[in-house]
């Protein structure tokens, strides 16, 4: 065994697939500064790639090619960093900061006319038991929750609670979606109606992981909904809500 | 030490490995046009290749006990599809057949998920008898490919626990423990084995 040998088996692992994360980070990295690994590794996937014709078809669902393309608008756009499903722990909470103070940067500037306003976050809540499941609270004038939003990702089902909000005459309350894959401004999801609620099926075609990557906002409307696509009033406040246990409220 | 002769022979090879040379050629022009920002060759290549990519990666994350595991490869795939976009403009004809090129993003897509997902079981003994009993009817429809039979001739020649973790590792996305679970041995046993079945296949691939 001596050092090409090594190396070459190392191209071999990382081709088959073997390697353990950490190592397959660092061939990844080597490979970019070294000419002769990345030449074996060319090797082995020539090698071994006739075992994937085997591999049967399958024909992914019909969103998919929107989807990335999409994605690619966005990218090109330069808006916002790719987000992926694969995001550590850690990273997805300051990454939810992020976003809160760039939904509030965005509708910072507030028409006077808005009256409430509405900060929103939708948290992941990592529960074992219904993983699929979302809330994300809205708070009203750093006082108490106004609104609260259960989004459940598996049937992409949505339920939108009236916690101490009122319904407002001759006004709307709005919901919004906001996430990088969708450009850089809010999406409205819908109006509430008159009893502050929102179709469930508001959020079927967006894929469940945008969902849980988004933003979501509400804002008070004329009447009907916002008259020019976007939201005329800012977002104030965010608070991520878990149900997970009891201390799992994390002021942001 | 085989590799400097090897190399280049194996690369003049590439191109014709896969597909018809007509298929390997339109997809080589597509690519090119990818590279050059143009989006109506992008979703052409989206039609033809992405039935290839999800088989590809949905068949690494099944069995996995991993939830959804059908929008989890639609997920690898996209970002694929975005890497692709990307960087087609590094990709080589004269190193690698475009479908390969193309699958490798996605394969490593998966594995890399995989990897960095906390320890699974593979529901073991299905997948091996899935993957074994795959056999015949791929290679019936393989024997005009001359790469591809000469790997299976080779593959042969292994010793069947030993050909069974190359298949498994590369179709199925197993890991070294995952191996090391089925084949009820240590992990370091495992890997000195792989080295060996991966050096016999190499050897015999070169001959």
């Amino acid at each position: 065994m001596n050092e090409h040998d090594d190396l070459d088996m190392l191209a071999a692992e990382f081709v088959l697939g073997t390697l353990d994360s950490r190592e397959r980070a660092l061939v990844e990295q080597r490979r970019q500064q070294e000419p002769e690994l990345e030449a074996l590794i060319e090797l082995w996937q020539q090698r071994l790639a006739p075992l994937g014709d085997e591999v049967q078809d399958i024909v992914p669902g019909p969103g998919l090619l929107a989807r990335i393309e999409q994605r690619i608008e966005t990218l090109e756009n330069g808006t916002q960093q790719p987000t992926t499903s694969t995001r550590e722990e850690d990273n997805r909470v300051v990454a939810l900061h992020k976003r809160l103070r760039f939904w509030q940067w965005s509708t910072g500037l507030t028409s006077a006319a808005a009256l409430v306003l509405v900060g929103v976050l939708l948290a992941q809540i990592l529960q074992p038991s219904t993983p699929q499941s979302f809330v994300a609270v809205f708070q009203q004038n750093d006082q108490q929750p106004a609104f609260m939003l259960t989004v459940d990702l598996e049937s992409r089902q949505l339920q939108v609670q009236a916690v101490t909000a009122e319904p407002l005459s001759g006004q709307s309350y709005q919901l919004w979606i906001k996430e990088p894959s969708l450009g850089p401004k809010p999406h409205s999801v819908g109006v509430l109606t008159d009893d502050m609620r929102l179709q469930s099926t508001a959020l079927q075609e967006y894929d469940p992981d945008l969902l849980r990557n988004a933003t979501f906002g509400i804002s008070v409307e004329p009447e009907g909904g916002s008259p020019t696509g976007q939201p005329t009033g800012p977002a104030i406040h965010g608070y991520l809500y878990s149900t997970a246990d009891e201390d799992g409220q994390h002021s942001l | 030490m085989t590799d400097a002769s090897g190399s280049s022979a194996a690369r003049q090879d590439a191109p014709s490995r896969s597909a018809p040379t007509a298929d390997i050629a339109r997809l080589n022009d597509l690519l090119q046009r990818v590279a050059h920002k143009d989006r109506d060759a992008f979703a052409l290549l989206y039609a033809t290749t992405s039935a290839k990519l999800f088989g590809t990666v949905l068949r690494i994350l099944s069995n996995k006990g991993l939830q959804n595991h059908r929008g989890l490869a639609e997920d690898i795939v996209q970002e694929a599809y975005v890497n692709i976009w990307q960087k087609a403009a590094q990709f080589d004809a004269r190193k690698a057949s475009p479908i390969t090129w193309l699958v490798t993003i996605a394969r490593h897509g998966a594995i890399d998920y995989l990897r960095r997902q906390p320890a699974s079981q593979p529901e073991g003994d299905d997948v091996l008898n899935q993957t074994a009993s795959s056999d015949p009817g791929a290679q019936a429809h393989l024997e005009h490919q001359q790469d591809a039979q000469r790997l299976y001739q080779c593959l042969d020649e292994l010793e069947r626990d030993r050909r069974e973790m190359v298949r498994l590792a590369y179709l199925d996305g197993w890991s070294r423990a995952d191996l090391a679970t089925q084949f009820n041995q240590p992990v370091n046993t495992i890997k000195t084995w792989l080295h060996r079945a991966l050096k016999q296949l190499k050897g015999c691939l070169s001959s």
